[in-house]
């Protein structure tokens, strides 16, 4: 295994790492690497491993299986303090009786070789605590700050290590949207400052998609696909991805294909992208994307449907459209395109907007509208 | 008004007391009794610190007291630690047999531990008094309820962040289950100063013995006398008070609030 040795500018790789308590694997061998500076998020639904992962490369959960490697040195036997590793914790875990100050400076004053001076402490304090914006709050304890603000805190604990790697989970979870937008920002602000790896975990896709250089997502235990937030949206490697990304959820149906290759989705065929032609009989799975499609006046439309529901998402508006023989499709409409449940819409699809998975929900090919028959 | 007949009922042994310990033997039986004794009669507080070593038994106890409830925090603490959050083999089994070891009455174990501290040659020693409360598994049990409710995290945290287990202990534990171990102690001490049945039996010099003992020792089987009776238990008293009154100070709460987001 040591054959697949990392290079120098991965901050972080993990060679067929698995997990298991006992007899019940939580995690799947999987292999991920993380550059220099890279900002890659975990993404994937409660209980699916993600803070497992972090744990076990911050050394507070022993590997089952594999190797972990930090800044180019493996560390599966190296104790969690010597990793040059910092974590914020899913629930900030701020020592509740220390000031604000004492805890961002904990871990300098744990350090022995060298042990530091006093005042190189405080000076190092005041910057770590200046990179969040704390220095006001310095005097106060935990619980006379706020939800964000103890975010920073746990933060400016963090930075103050200068570690190779940065590990945060799910740090943003229980502030409310607004604070969350600005947090996002605030940290990838610090994250542009500083430019340390960093695996940041969450289950929220629109904090994944909107922060990552790159995306992990994860479900039950098993690594469903790494890529560029545009790469899961364009080209999802599997049903679970399709529906986990993207909102309103994909609507998936279940196909038979043609004698003749062809996709048939009410009376509109399909064919795939692929070079290689669906097999005739093959059962598979097709999901129209909703943001990629649109409800439209085109006489040219691909799809023609009757309006159902209709649910506002902010800007803008999703129509639940029934293409008869039992499917329907959500697609996006103007917010004050005049649409009333029952009238007849047309729907036209960009490209990208369906995608055809195999019997086991792995991700075939792309297709296109080849005409309305009917 | 419930509550003032209560408190009236629990007030009135206590003011007896007072009374009677202000009283010559002699004037103790008048009926209807005088509340307020005149003239006030000393001779009761001069004959205890005069004749017997009043003085003596109240620093053995203040002695044997603090220092078993110091070591029995310190154990306790420690060990609840150990219980609480670290994993070796055998942990659960470490944890029942204290259980059980709980539910073995005092009683039963006067004997033997009487036999181990003879063996040990420590009888009428401040040993015999201080080492086997020790042994007690209860403050164990209520020192690990108190740990166990810290968040795993914290202590992940500051292992990340280079703390050795015992540091996580002295300066994470330790000031988090602060108010626990005030009423632990409290408690603790509490019972010590009270303890009559084994200080009477592994200590035989009154110079070495405990308060409890001591004031009992001042009725004989052929005189009671009550007033100096009294006078003993009311100066037996104040140590105790004025301990309480001192570590009520100590007694700010510092909950776990904003530890963790809520
Ligand atoms: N000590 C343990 N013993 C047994 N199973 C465990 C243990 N710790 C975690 N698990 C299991 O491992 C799986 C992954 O847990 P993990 O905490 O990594 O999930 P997560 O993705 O972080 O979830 P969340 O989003 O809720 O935080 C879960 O199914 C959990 O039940
Ligand atoms: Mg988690």
């Amino acid at each position: 295994m040591s054959a697949m040795s990392p290079r120098a500018d991965v901050a972080v790789s993990l060679i067929q790492v698995a997990k298991s308590y006992g007899d019940v694997e939580v995690l799947q061998p999987f292999d991920l690497q993380v550059a220099e500076g890279e900002f890659v998020v975990l993404l994937g639904p409660s209980g699916c491993g993600k803070s497992t992962i972090l744990k076990m490369i911050a050394g507070l959960e022993e590997v089952s299986h594999g190797e972990i490697h930090v800044a180019g040195e493996l560390v599966n036997y190296v104790r969690p303090r010597d990793r040059d590793v910092a974590m914020v914790f899913q629930n900030y875990a701020l020592y509740p009786h220390m000031s604000v100050r004492d805890n961002i400076a904990f871990p300098l004053t744990m350090s022995r070789r060298p042990r530091l001076k006093r005042d190189v402490i405080e000076a190092r304090t005041v910057t770590a605590a200046d990179i969040v914006d704390l220095t006001p709050y310095l005097d106060r304890k935990p619980a006379q700050l706020s939800g964000g603000q103890r975010q920073r805190v746990a933060l400016a604990r963090a930075i103050i290590r200068q570690p190779a790697v940065f590990l945060m989970d799910e740090p943003l979870s229980n502030l409310d949207a607004l604070l969350r937008a600005d947090m996002r920002t605030s940290l990838l602000e610090v994250h542009a400052r500083i430019k340390k790896a960093t695996l940041y975990v969450t289950h929220d896709q629109i904090e994944a998609m909107t922060m990552a250089d790159r995306v992990v997502v994860l479900n039950a235990g098993r690594i469903q696909q790494i890529g560029r937030p545009r790469d899961l949206h364009t080209a999802p490697a599997n049903t679970f991805v399709a529906q986990f990304i993207g909102s309103p959820r994909m609507p998936l149906h279940d196909l038979e294909v043609r004698d003749d290759g062809i996709l048939q989705l009410a009376d509109v065929t399909l064919t795939g992208d692929a070079d290689v032609p669906l097999a005739p009989g093959a059962s598979v799975t097709v999901g129209l994307r909703p943001s990629a499609l649109r409800a439209t006046s085109s006489a040219s439309a691909c799809f023609v449907g009757e309006a159902k529901r209709r649910d506002y998402l902010g800007s803008d508006s999703y129509l639940e459209v029934d293409l008869g023989e039992g499917l329907s499709v959500m697609v996006r409409a103007e917010a004050d395109a005049e649409v009333r449940p029952g009238d007849t819409v047309r729907v036209d699809a960009d490209p990208g907007a369906i995608h055809v998975f195999d019997e086991a929900g792995a991700r075939i090919c792309g297709a296109s509208v080849c005409r309305r028959e009917r | 008004m419930i509550l003032f007949v209560g408190v009236a009922i629990a007030l009135v042994p206590f003011l007896y007391v007072v009374s009677t310990s202000f009283k010559e033997s002699t004037s103790l039986f008048s009926y209807p009794p005088d509340w307020i004794p005149s003239p006030i009669f000393w001779g009761n507080f001069e004959s205890l610190f005069a004749d017997h070593p009043f003085v003596q038994w109240t620093l053995n106890t203040l002695f044997v007291s603090g220092a078993v409830t110091a070591l029995k925090l310190w154990f306790d603490s420690m060990a609840g630690y150990a219980l609480a959050k670290m994993e070796f083999a055998g942990r659960r089994g470490v944890a029942l047999l204290l259980l059980l070891s709980v539910a073995i009455p005092i009683s039963a174990l006067i004997i033997p531990m009487f036999f181990v501290v003879r063996y040990l040659g420590l009888l009428n020693t401040y040993w015999a008094l201080i080492l086997p409360p020790l042994a007690n598994p209860l403050g164990i049990f209520m020192a690990r309820s108190f740990i166990v409710g810290i968040p795993d995290d914290l202590e992940a945290s500051a292992r990340l962040d280079g703390a050795s287990e015992f540091t996580i202990y002295r300066k994470i534990v330790l000031p988090l289950i602060r108010p626990g171990l005030v009423v632990l102690g409290m408690f603790t001490f509490m019972l010590q100063y009270t303890s009559f049945i084994w200080p009477l039996i592994a200590v035989q010099d009154s110079d070495r013995q405990v308060l409890a003992v001591g004031i009992s020792g001042l009725q004989s089987a052929f005189l009671q006398d009550w007033g100096l009776l009294s006078a003993g238990m009311l100066a037996a008293a104040i140590p105790i008070t004025v301990v309480f009154l001192l570590v009520q100070r100590a007694f700010v709460f510092n909950d776990l609030s904003g530890a963790l987001k809520e």
